[in-house]
């Protein structure tokens, strides 16, 4: 269970607007090239078969959460010293 | 785009409409293409009896019979947009009850990758060719004409008439022999 949950799941805010940019253009691009081949040999099944390769590779490449959506982690604060905290507020008062 | 689940709708979104603006494009690619074609068609025996029209008024009425050959060459209207062709052999005629017959005598499936030369010869009708009464007989213009609706992918269902018909006479004689 400790192995599981030590799994990264996120992808950080670039990752995600890196994503949705890949997947766009991979679809895209699949559907130029579809729609041109399904034209030259007249058979519009050649396009969507070849649109369905490219939703497949764009499900591989963005769906799931590779480290490569991961290089630019948010910089949070350190956590402040909990201890402390309290003390200080009963000395005010 | 936060979590898979939102990462696979939206690439499944994306994908879907992606797909209906190329069929759309399949569709205008397709729109502008001239279906019609020529047709050549003849009769070869035609008869016409009187027989109680049972389907109907139990009166009787006149009924056409004939054979036809057929020749024509549809393979240059599939493309990439149409799935089948359905043709119809209409049967066409002024009677003084009526001012246009439409009588439908033959038809015929044809799938791509079918074979779409046709060359028949000497087929029969399929269907009864009933007269809503006693118009058949001696009528010294009646036109066959061939049309096809077009099955696509997307897009319009238009019926094309054929370029090319044929005009045939019915007997003055009524035949009482089985045919």
């Amino acid at each position: 269970m400790e192995f599981f949950k030590s799994i990264p799941t996120h992808i950080d805010y670039v990752g995600q607007a890196k994503a949705e940019k890949l997947y766009r253009a991979i679809i895209t691009l699949f559907s130029i090239v579809g729609f041109v081949w399904g034209y030259i040999v007249q058979q519009f099944s050649q396009s969507v078969y070849i649109l369905g390769a490219g939703f497949i590779l764009a499900a591989v490449l963005t769906v799931p959460p590779w480290p490569m959506y991961r290089r630019n982690p948010l910089n949070w604060q350190n956590p402040r010293n909990t201890e402390e905290k309290p003390a200080g507020k009963k000395g005010k008062k | 785009m936060y979590s898979i689940l939102t990462r696979g709708n939206a690439i499944l979104t994306y994908t879907l409409s992606v797909l209906a603006c190329l069929t759309f494009l399949c569709f205008l690619s397709t729109l502008t293409v001239d279906y019609r074609t020529a047709a050549q068609m003849n009769t070869v025996k035609v008869v016409v009896k009187n027989v109680p029209d049972y389907g109907a008024s139990r009166e009787k009425n006149d009924l056409g019979y004939l054979t036809f050959d057929l020749k024509t060459d549809l393979s240059s209207l599939f493309n990439w947009n149409v799935k089948q062709l359905f043709l119809y052999l209409t049967a066409e005629y002024i009677t003084p009850s009526n001012e246009l017959n439409q009588v439908v005598l033959w038809d015929k499936i044809i799938l791509r990758g079918e074979n779409a030369l046709l060359d028949f010869k000497n087929m029969n009708i399929k269907y009864y060719f009933w007269d809503d009464g006693n118009g058949l007989k001696g009528h010294n213009n009646v036109t066959l004409t061939l049309s096809w609706n077009i099955i696509p992918n997307a897009g319009l269902l238009p019926n094309i008439p054929a370029i090319g018909q044929h005009s045939f006479k019915f007997p003055i004689e009524y035949t009482q022999t089985r045919v």
